[in-house]
């Protein structure tokens, strides 16, 4: 490839070109959700798409969820590869129909016969009062149903690869992308590749404890370990990037070495990410555990909009460096 | 139609009380004209999405007879290897697909429609539900995308008045479902669904209309079950039928009118129709042989059954990433320590 091999984008625009690629590399690729085909679509996410592809293609989608799932999964069946695009992941309740009676049991119900490689983008959003309406992460349901793969990159890097995984695999994507992660610059490479699915990524090596962490809560675990670093407690970090398929080997392996364990999940506390790892490591290993394992997330409440509220609602990573750092003692 | 109902009355017959077809079936007796229909309507690359109520669909595309029955016995050998049922049978090479929670599978064939304007294909799409799929929001939002879109897409709702024992006019403001339809631009018909050459002038021309690129269709199509809501006992001990009401409707059965007709013509005679209900249910015992004397499945391997793990496409168009620029993006994604 000529020109340079890589560029250090933004997460938004890392989607972006992802999906520009995508539509490059095949005319199956269709874009659908609100407003797609703006300047400025969704947070910068799909713009220039329409005016290089047409809105045939780039397909500007009335409020209509439940349909416009629907339609996704009937192209699929048809061998096209969608992309459906929500900006508030709030609104893609209504799409549970489609998502979780269809697009997740089709290949199981077909004996395999017939799949769907249906991408589904979904923003969370966080803080400025977005409040209970607009702040929701329900990844860990959508992961509870089987055949449904859920992705959660943390990096332009991921957001990248991962889209491009998930658009060019077999099988019916969530991606939940949280907004705080849009304006992160990063190193991307910029030929299209591949993150596959499953394969955790070690952000930082320690041999205290390990920081299970998806999403926004990577960096948010990165800055943790920094504060805990300073206090001598060398954290691991694990990034998930999917959350199904769950790669709870590089999970063990690394609580193998470290003995403690806490899951920090941009979501309610309970039923969730946390709880879900931390089993898996405790079925392997939890006679070997030095410290209690810790789930770290937001309280199970709603989101508040108050400013005031957000700053008690969510977790600060001063509070949580100093939970940790008794885990470690 | 006299396939399809000697079929599902040898169903009907086998289901109880041997209880060896251990899954839910709505069975399509009375409802015979529409799939009957769109049997002769359809090509090979067409796509046809039904309901729950899906048998006559399932033939309608050209699926195997045994292939249905083994699916209800639950083996192998069934259409879906026993994993689907009756409600959500699929015959993908032949392009069938149906499915159990009401608006669902014809909402998503305007997908399959919508593929047909974008792949610049000649195919069509036609999905069958009944008229409580129309109770659900689904439905409507549809509608509206594929008068917007101007899909190639026959919507065929056959009206039996009743979702389970609720009888239209007891969940709806208005029967007037066709009317409603075509106030979102929709071409839009309501006939007399046991009429069987009309319903076949109707959708031919439907389907003709959804291949010259001239829209979308939605035709309903009123037509009465004869079964209960599944099974094919009657559930009429739950007394939400009016009086003679079924009665009236067996007066007015799709197959009889049909040969009425047929017969003034001198189309057809005793011998001819004897012959044919001779070779079906010479078919239909085969079938039920098949489906018996076919194997159970075995433990399957639930992670592939739900989840591909080959991916042909991304291999051929993505490259994975070098180990070591990996290593380095690591890097810098820790010393940004975002």
């Amino acid at each position: 490839m000529s020109g340079r091999a890589h560029n250090e984008i933004t997460y938004a625009e890392a989607l972006r070109q992802g999906l520009y690629q995508a539509m490059e590399l095949s005319e199956q690729v269709l874009v659908m959700g609100q407003l797609v085909d703006f300047a400025r679509g969704v947070f910068g996410s799909t713009g220039g798409l329409a005016e290089r592809f047409g809105r045939e293609r780039v397909r500007d989608f009335p409020v209509s969820e439940s349909a416009m799932t629907a339609l996704g999964i009937g192209a699929a069946v048809a061998g096209m590869r969608p992309v459906l695009v929500h900006h508030r992941i709030d609104f893609m309740f209504y799409a549970m129909d489609a998502i979780v009676n269809w697009l997740s049991l089709w290949r199981f119900k077909s004996n395999c016969e017939s799949v769907l490689p249906v991408t589904i983008r979904a923003i969370v959003g966080k803080g400025w009062g977005q409040g209970p309406q607009h702040s929701k992460s329900p990844h860990a349901w959508y992961a509870h149903v089987p055949g449904l793969t859920v992705a959660m990159p943390a990096t332009p890097f991921d957001a990248k690869g991962l889209l491009l995984e998930s658009i060019f695999g077999e099988n019916p994507v969530i991606m939940v992308e949280h907004r705080s992660l849009y304006a992160l610059k990063d190193r991307v490479p910029v030929r299209p590749y591949r993150v596959r699915f499953g394969c955790a990524a070690v952000r930082r090596a320690g041999e205290h404890i390990t920081l299970v962490a998806v999403g926004a809560m990577v960096p948010f675990a990165l800055r943790v370990a920094d504060l805990l670093e300073q206090h001598k407690v060398q954290a691991e970090v694990i990034d998930l990037r999917t959350i199904s398929p769950l790669d709870s080997e590089s999970v063990c392996k690394s609580v193998e070495k470290t003995g403690r364990i806490a899951v920090i999940d941009p979501a309610w506390r309970s039923f969730g990410v946390s709880g879900e790892v931390i089993a898996r490591v405790a079925e392997r290993l939890g006679r070997c555990l030095r410290a209690d394992p810790l789930r770290i997330g937001y309280p199970d409440s709603h989101t508040p909009m108050s400013a005031a509220l957000e700053a008690i609602y969510y977790p600060s990573e001063v509070d949580v460096a100093a939970q940790l750092r008794k885990l470690c003692r | 139609m006299l396939r399809l109902r000697m079929c599902e009355d040898a169903l009907a017959r086998e289901y109880h009380p041997a209880d060896e077809m251990r899954c839910p079936v709505h069975f399509c007796v009375g409802q015979e004209a529409v799939p009957a229909a769109l049997s002769l309507l359809l090509r090979a690359d067409d796509y046809l999405y039904s309901h729950h109520r899906s048998h006559g669909y399932y033939l309608a595309k050209g699926a195997p007879m045994n292939a249905l029955f083994a699916e209800l016995y639950g083996k192998s050998t069934g259409a879906n290897a026993g994993l689907a049922g009756s409600q959500d049978i699929s015959y993908p090479s032949r392009r069938f697909f149906s499915g159990a929670v009401l608006a669902g599978a014809a909402a998503i064939s305007a997908g399959s429609a919508l593929a047909a304007t974008l792949q610049k294909t000649n195919h069509v799409v036609v999905a069958g539900f009944g008229e409580a799929a129309t109770d659900e929001g689904v439905f409507w939002e549809t509608i509206n995308y594929a008068a917007l879109a101007k899909l190639p897409l026959v919507l065929v709702c056959e009206n039996n008045k009743y979702s389970v024992f609720s009888p239209q006019l007891k969940r709806t403001s208005s029967d007037n479902i066709s009317e409603r339809v075509a106030t979102f631009g929709i071409e839009s018909s309501t006939i007399f669904g046991n009429d069987a050459p009309l319903v076949h002038r109707t959708l031919s021309a439907a389907i003709t209309r959804a291949r010259n690129g001239a829209g979308p269709t939605f035709v309903e199509a009123y037509t009465y079950r004869w079964s209960g809501h599944y099974g094919p006992a009657s559930d009429d001990p739950m007394g939400y039928r009016e009086p003679g009401e079924l009665e009236a409707w067996k007066r007015n059965c799709p197959i009889a009118l049909l040969e009425h007709e047929i017969r003034s013509k001198g189309m057809l005679d005793d011998a001819e129709k004897a012959a044919l209900a001779r070779e079906f249910e010479a078919e239909i015992q085969a079938c039920f042989q098949f489906a018996k004397g076919s194997p159970f499945p075995v433990a399957p391997n639930w992670a592939s059954l739900n989840f591909a793990s080959a991916t042909p496409e991304a291999d051929r168009l993505l490259t994975d990433v070098d180990v070591n620029e990996f290593n380095a993006h690591q890097e810098l994604v820790q010393a940004k320590g975002y």
